[in-house]
């Protein structure tokens, strides 16, 4: 992409005006807030990935999560990071497909055929690719459904990659505050639930019509 | 039926000072050497291993129980976030396969003491009585060997033990509960309203939760994390409703120790202990009879484990029963976008359910049936469902951040029992070198049936409740059965008392001696059932007998 494209629109952004979930953090207890805020500290050192694996990852990563074209200074949240401390600690849900590897080596081969596919079709590595470029091996990827993607079934490769990818994205406390949700709440708990109904610190949609769904294909009304 | 605190003591042993564990308790507690020979071990400390561990010390027995996970402190160990719960499942390797295969981890399959109940929702319904004879009434499932009049009042005192809390209940036995039922969140409210427009029956409850006064237990916060483990002390678990009371009357509970094998004299065919490894040490507890309960997928496992020159193909395997008739439950969940904030994540997950559709409706293609229920996915979960759809990149940023917008219900679809549903054991080795379990699961046209049955009704009941959109994802949850209770050997591995028929002094007390799931969810079932035969083995057995 060149520089001189403006940002897309970001609809997603500015829904719950001045919400801020770590605002409230003062009232969690002591063993949450140790584990939630380790994740707007410093991102963990790789330890599993190489150099050139976590490359791709990071550009396919930030694809998936619409973090690729994040304006500065928006801080991005380290998706590959995340999922590397959990692949280096074997912190995996432990099942896997009798036609799949476990999950670190999942992630190896479908890394390195993600970059395969890209040097066959644009003669260049996948994180070296354009946004568009990326975009279109990802889509190409999902479109396959059931069907064979080097040697794996694509579904299954697509599960792996988004489940670990969302993990990630939505255990951050910057994403709690984009989607309005209010985080730990042990030991305050609710005292508002309902339709409708707040808590004194939660905000109010300020879109709640602009349902950005409305409309779309494949939603059944 | 007597005081619950007279049989059960479990509530009032928890400190009432906010902490959340009696660490008196268990530092007084008795511990057992290796060589002694204790009257019954117990293999994992779940729903079905806690219950006949606290029945059995009540009895006077010496008993131990030994649990591969943690000794779990709710103040200490828990964390009200979805990502950092990860240590609560049983995440060591397994193997997935057939036509529909199943994940487990998070999705079923719990470690520590408590069990799977530290993370389960909470939902705490009973079984039907056709649930006894879904062969005999529709030609499909099994029979069991015994039926629902005989579970009955163990139902009754569990549901006083736990304590459930929900409106009077119109189905299956009609029947009511110890505690009203909770208030409402959002998820509920529209389930409610919906069914209301339906002119279709929907209740508040049962969920084991306490609503009100019950020993030193806390009420509930209202704070939606039920499926992290309860930090309050609220949701009931067998760490908190039987452990306590175990523990109390001389139970040994030991932690973090893996069973690897049951040990088989071969002259008398009798268990005579367990191997277990502890810290990296093996270990060989003695034991006049041994007791598993270490859920569908490990029990069986050991069991084939345990292969031995008596059990070449596995214990207890001699008509390769060993494994067989697994069942999950279709749990399809429908959401539906509202305009209003439902935020779903403000009230346990556990609200709202209906069985209206629970039992098999002759005009339909299909036999038996399923229920509805609120689920209230967190945001984790929620991406699933959203990215479920096909979304990605930027969609998906922003179809999340209508999260407060949706409302979210799950079903829960009985699938039928069959044999090839099932596990065996992998080429794969764990880290103690042992073969892991490889789980196959294929549905029928039943189940699949089922499925769409039961989107089709969370449609309209959102729709009813105003919804101008929703979205399904298919999933499945909870695991029954692999190791079934039959009236003969050749047809299962434990008699209706729980006793396997080819080792006299073993037993299985878990979810894998069920031998159909029905639409309900299944822990009060398993505790139920393994109370039965606690009492049956207390009455009928000198100690060790
Ligand atoms: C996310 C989720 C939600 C659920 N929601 C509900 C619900 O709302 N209502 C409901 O009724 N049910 C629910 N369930 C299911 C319910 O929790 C289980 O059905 C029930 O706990 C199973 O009881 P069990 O005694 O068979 O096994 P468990 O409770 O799983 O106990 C087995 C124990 O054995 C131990 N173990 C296993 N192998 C070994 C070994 N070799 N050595 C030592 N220890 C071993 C394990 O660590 C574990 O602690 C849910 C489950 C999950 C995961
Ligand atoms: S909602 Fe209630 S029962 Fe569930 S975890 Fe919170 S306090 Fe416990």
């Amino acid at each position: 992409m060149s520089s001189a494209t403006p940002p897309p629109a970001r609809p997603w952004s500015g829904r719950f005006p001045g919400f801020d979930v770590l605002d409230q953090s003062s009232h969690w207890d002591p063993v949450t807030t140790g584990v939630v805020l380790a994740r707007t500290g410093m991102a963990p050192d790789i330890r599993f990935f190489t150099p050139h694996e976590q490359g791709i990852a990071t550009a396919l990563c930030d694809q998936l999560l619409g973090q690729h074209d994040e304006p500065t200074p928006v801080p991005k949240v380290p998706l590959v990071n995340l999922i590397d401390s959990r692949l280096a600690e074997q912190q995996t849900d432990g099942w896997h497909y009798d036609d799949m590897p476990a999950d670190g080596q999942a992630w190896r081969d479908t890394l390195s055929a993600l970059d395969a596919d890209a040097r066959q079709q644009f003669d260049s590595g996948f994180a070296a690719c354009s946004s568009q470029q990326q975009a279109s091996l990802i889509q190409a990827v999902q479109d396959r459904g059931t069907d064979d993607w080097h040697g794996l079934r694509a579904k299954r490769v697509w599960s792996l990659w988004t489940r670990y990818a969302c993990t990630a994205f939505y255990s951050h406390p910057s994403a709690w505050s984009e989607i309005g949700f209010s985080g730990p709440a042990y030991p305050r708990g609710y005292k508002n639930a309902g339709v409708d109904k707040l808590e004194p610190f939660e905000v109010h949609d300020a879109r709640p019509s602009e349902d950005p769904l409305r409309g779309r294909r494949g939603v059944q009304r | 039926m007597s005081n619950v605190r007279d049989r059960n003591e479990s509530a009032w042993l928890l400190p009432a000072d906010g902490k959340r564990v009696n660490h008196q308790l268990r530092q007084d507690m008795r511990r057992f050497d290796d060589i002694d020979e204790v009257d019954l071990l117990v293999v994992g400390c779940g729903a079905g291993g806690s219950t006949m561990l606290q029945r059995l010390a009540r009895a006077g027995w010496k008993v131990v129980a030994l649990d591969a996970g943690p000794f779990w402190d709710p103040a200490a160990d828990w964390v009200s976030d979805e990502a950092g719960s990860h240590h609560l499942y049983w995440t060591e390797p397994r193997v997935i396969s057939g036509s529909d295969p199943v994940p487990l981890g998070s999705n079923n399959s719990g470690r520590g003491v408590g069990g799977s109940m530290v993370h389960y929702a909470g939902y705490t319904p009973r079984f039907h009585p056709s649930d006894f004879e879904t062969y005999t009434r529709d030609g499909v499932g099994a029979d069991w060997p015994i039926d629902y009049p005989e579970l009955k009042p163990y139902y009754e005192a569990m549901e006083e033990e736990l304590p459930v809390a929900g409106e009077k209940w119109p189905w299956g036995d009609p029947h009511s509960y110890p505690y009203r039922p909770h208030p409402v969140g959002g998820n509920g409210e529209i389930f409610l309203r919906g069914a209301d427009h339906l002119g279709l029956t929907a209740k508040v409850g049962p969920v084991a939760i306490v609503n009100g006064r019950f020993g030193n237990r806390a009420h509930c916060i209202y704070r939606g994390f039920c499926l992290q483990g309860c930090k309050v002390n609220a949701k009931a678990s067998p760490l908190i409703t039987h452990i306590p009371d175990a523990l109390a009357h001389g139970a040994e509970v030991r932690a973090n120790a893996m069973v690897t094998k049951i040990e088989i004299d071969e002259r008398s065919g009798r268990a005579t202990g367990v191997h277990y490894v502890r810290d990296g040490v093996p270990h060989f507890q003695r034991a006049a009879v041994v007791v598993i309960a270490g859920y569908s997928i490990e029990t069986p496992r050991l069991l084939l484990n345990s292969a031995c020159a008596r059990f070449p193909d596995g214990l207890c395997n001699d008509f390769d029963q060993v494994g067989r008739y697994l069942m999950v439950q279709g749990a399809p969940q429908t959401a539906g976008r509202f305009d209003a904030e439902v935020r779903m994540y403000k009230a346990p997950p556990p609200e709202v359910s209906t069985e209206a559709f629970y039992e098999t409706d002759p005009a339909k293609p299909y036999k038996r049936g399923f229920s509805i229920q609120t689920v209230s996915p967190l945001p984790i979960t929620w991406a699933e469902h959203v990215a479920a759809q096909g979304h990605w990149g930027a969609d998906l940023r922003e179809y999340m951040s209508d999260y407060v917008h949706w409302s979210c219900l799950g079903a829960l679809c009985e699938f039928l029992a069959q044999p090839d549903n099932r596990v065996t054991l992998s080429e794969q080795k764990d880290r103690h070198g042992l073969p892991v379990a490889h789980f196959s699961y294929s549905q029928c046209d039943n189940d699949a049936a089922l499925m769409r049955a039961a989107q089709s009704v969370m449609e309209d009941i959102l729709h009813a409740a105003g919804a101008d959109e929703v979205i399904t994802i298919d999933r499945f949850a909870h695991l029954v059965g692999g190791a079934r209770m039959a009236t003969d050997q050749e047809e299962g591995v434990v008699d209706a008392e729980c006793r396997t028929f080819a080792v006299p002094n073993l037993y299985i007390t878990d979810g894998s001696v069920l031998p159909t799931q029905g639409s309900a969810n299944p822990a009060l079932t398993i505790m139920a059932v393994a109370a039965r035969a606690a009492e049956r083995l207390i009455s009928t057995s000198r100690r060790g007998n």
